[in-house]
C-alpha cells in the first residue's frame, strides 16, 4: 500500500508542478494583455486560400477590453473566423479550462513553452488549444485552436514594435480548407473545362497574412466603432 | 439609301407592340430580382459563401450594386435571346405574312441593302435591349445597393475584384454579351428569310439555342469536337471578364467565333433573299 502511494505521488507530483507552471505562464500573459484597454491599428490583409482569388486589402483593426473587436475595410476582406480575440477570451475565463505544459519547442529560433489547454465543459465548442509561449517576454509565438465548428486554426505571430504590450506586427493564420465546396448550379460558367475536384485535391490549408502597423494603444475608442451598420 | 432604309426599319420596329415586350419584361424581371435581393439578398449570398464561412469571415459590403448587376446579368442573359428573337425573327417573314414585302421590293433599293438595313435595325434593337438591361442592373442596382468590391463565384472558386477594377469588366462584358445576342438576331433574321410565317423563325431560333445549349452542357465525348464551334458555347463568355487573370485568348476565340457566325448568317440570308421569289 505504501509503495503504491509513493508511486502515485511520483507520478502525480510532476503533473501538478507542470500545471502550476502553465497557470503561472498564462497569468503572466494575461497580465501583459490586460495592460491594453484598447487599441487601433492599420492592417494589410493578404489571403492565399485555395478556391479564393483576392488581392491584398487595407483595413483598420479596433480592439477594446474585454472582447470588443472589429476590422473595418473599404472593400471585401477575408478574415479567419477564429483567432483574433479568442485566445484572450479563452484565457480570461480561468475556471473554464485546464492547462498543462506539454513540453518545449523552438519557434523561429526562440525557445517556447508549449501549453495545452483543455476545456472543462465537454459540450464547449473548443476541443483543444495549444500555445507556444516565449516565457522570457511573456508573448505568444504560435497558437493552435481546434474547435468543433471551425476545425483547426494555427496562428504564427511575430513581434517588433509592441513587445511591451504583446501585440504582434504580423500574423499568419493557417486555416483548414477541406470543407470548402462550390455550390452546384450557382456557378454557371459553362465554358470552363477545369474540374473543381482537381483544384480541391491540391490544397488542404489556406493562409491569411496580416501585417499590422501604426498601433494606437490606450488612446480611447468609442463603443460606436464596434457597432456594425 | 441604306441609312434611310435602316431608319424606316427602326420606325417599323418601334411601331410594333411586341418590341416593347422585351423592354417591359426586362424592367419587370430586373425589378423582381432587385426587390428579392433587397429583401433577402443576404441569405442568397450565404448560400454561396456558407461553406467558406465555417472557417472564414467576409468583412465589407458584399451585397452591393456590382454584385447585384452581376447576378442580374447572369440570370437574364440566358433568357434574353427569346426577347431578341421575338422582334428580329419577324423582320422579313412578318413583311411576307402581311404582304408588304412586295411593295418594299419595288423601292429603289437593292435587295442586299434592304436586308442589310433589317440586320442593322435588328442590331440596333438588340443594342437597346442590352443597354436597358445595363441601365436597370448596373445603374439602378448601384442606386439601391451602393457600390463595393465584386465577389464572383466561378466553378473553380471565388474571385473578389476590387471596386476600381470592375467598370471596364462590365463594359467589356456587356459588349461581348451584345455580340452574342447579335448572333441570335442574325440567326432569327436568317430563318426569317426562308419563310413567310412570323412565328416559325422565332420558334426555330429558340429551339436551336436550346439544342445547342444541351449539346454544350452534355459531357459526352462525341460532342467534344463540335462544342467549341457552337455559338451557344460562347454566349456566356462575357463572364470570362470577371475572372482573375482575364483569359484573353479564350475571349478572343469567342469573339472570333461569334463574329464568324454573324458573317456566315448574313451571307446565307443575303443569298436566300436575293434569290427569293417574292410572291406573297
Amino acid at each position: 500500500m505504501n509503495i503504491i502511494f509513493r508511486i502515485l505521488i511520483v507520478l502525480i507530483l510532476p503533473l501538478n508542478l507542470f500545471s502550476q507552471d502553465a497557470s503561472q505562464s498564462i497569468a503572466e500573459l494575461m497580465a501583459k494583455m490586460n495592460r491594453i484597454t484598447d487599441y487601433s491599428a492599420d492592417a494589410v490583409i493578404k489571403s492565399d486560400i485555395p478556391l479564393i482569388k483576392i488581392l491584398a486589402v487595407r483595413a483598420t483593426i479596433y480592439f477594446k477590453q474585454k472582447d470588443k473587436f472589429r476590422i473595418v475595410s473599404k472593400g471585401i476582406a477575408i478574415l479567419p473566423k477564429q483567432g483574433f480575440v479568442d485566445i484572450s477570451k479563452l484565457l480570461s475565463k480561468m475556471d473554464g479550462y485546464t492547462s498543462i505544459i506539454a513540453g518545449y519547442d523552438n519557434v523561429s529560433n526562440i525557445k517556447a513553452q508549449i501549453i495545452t489547454i483543455f476545456p472543462v465543459n465537454d459540450t464547449s465548442d473548443l476541443i483543444l488549444a495549444k500555445l507556444w509561449v516565449d516565457t522570457d517576454r511573456d508573448i505568444i509565438l504560435k497558437s493552435q485552436i481546434t474547435s468543433r465548428s471551425n476545425g483547426t486554426v494555427t496562428i504564427e505571430y511575430s513581434y517588433k514594435t509592441q513587445n511591451e504590450f504583446g501585440l504582434p506586427d504580423s500574423m499568419v493564420f493557417i486555416v483548414d480548407v477541406k470543407k470548402f465546396k462550390i455550390p452546384k448550379g450557382v456557378a454557371t460558367d459553362i465554358n470552363r473545362t477545369s474540374s473543381i475536384d482537381e483544384v480541391k485535391k491540391t490544397a488542404k490549408t489556406g493562409r491569411i497574412f496580416i501585417n499590422i502597423t501604426n498601433y494606437k494603444i490606450n488612446k480611447g475608442i468609442s463603443d460606436d466603432v464596434f457597432i456594425k451598420e | 439609301m441604306l441609312l434611310k432604309s435602316t431608319y424606316n426599319e427602326f420606325v417599323k420596329i418601334s411601331a410594333k407592340p411586341r418590341s416593347y415586350v422585351g423592354l417591359g419584361a426586362i424592367t419587370i424581371l430586373v425589378g423582381v430580382i432587385l426587390f428579392a435581393l433587397k429583401s433577402d439578398g443576404l441569405s442568397f449570398i450565404s448560400f454561396v459563401t456558407s461553406s467558406f464561412e465555417q472557417t472564414l469571415l467576409f468583412e465589407g459590403n458584399i451585397l452591393n450594386g456590382n454584385l447585384v448587376a452581376f447576378i442580374v446579368l447572369q440570370m437574364l442573359v440566358i433568357h434574353i435571346p427569346l426577347l431578341v428573337a421575338l422582334v428580329t425573327g419577324d423582320l422579313v417573314s412578318g413583311e411576307g405574312a402581311s404582304g408588304t414585302i412586295r411593295m418594299l421590293a419595288t423601292k429603289p433599293i437593292s435587295r442586299t441593302n434592304l436586308l442589310l438595313s433589317k440586320f442593322i435595325a435588328g442590331g440596333a434593337y438588340t443594342f437597346l435591349i442590352i443597354l436597358w438591361l445595363g441601365i436597370m442592373s448596373f445603374i439602378v442596382g448601384k442606386l439601391l445597393f451602393g457600390s463595393g468590391d465584386l465577389m464572383v463565384l466561378n466553378s473553380d472558386g471565388l474571385v473578389i475584384l476590387q471596386i476600381d477594377d470592375i467598370s471596364w469588366r462590365f463594359l467589356s462584358g456587356f459588349a461581348v454579351a451584345f455580340l452574342a445576342l447579335l448572333t441570335v438576331s442574325s440567326l432569327s433574321i436568317c430563318f426569317s428569310c426562308f419563310t413567310d410565317n412570323s412565328i416559325g423563325p422565332i420558334v426555330i431560333t429558340m429551339a436551336i439555342i436550346i439544342l445547342f445549349t444541351i449539346i454544350g452542357t452534355l459531357d459526352v465525348k462525341i460532342f467534344d469536337n463540335v462544342r467549341p464551334y457552337l455559338f451557344t458555347t460562347h454566349m456566356a463568355s462575357w463572364r470570362s471578364f470577371f475572372e482573375g487573370p482575364v483569359p484573353k485568348n479564350e475571349i478572343l476565340k469567342s469573339i472570333i467565333i461569334l463574329l464568324t457566325h454573324n458573317v456566315v448568317l448574313i451571307f446565307i440570308s443575303l443569298y436566300k433573299f436575293n434569290k427569293k421569289d417574292i410572291i406573297s
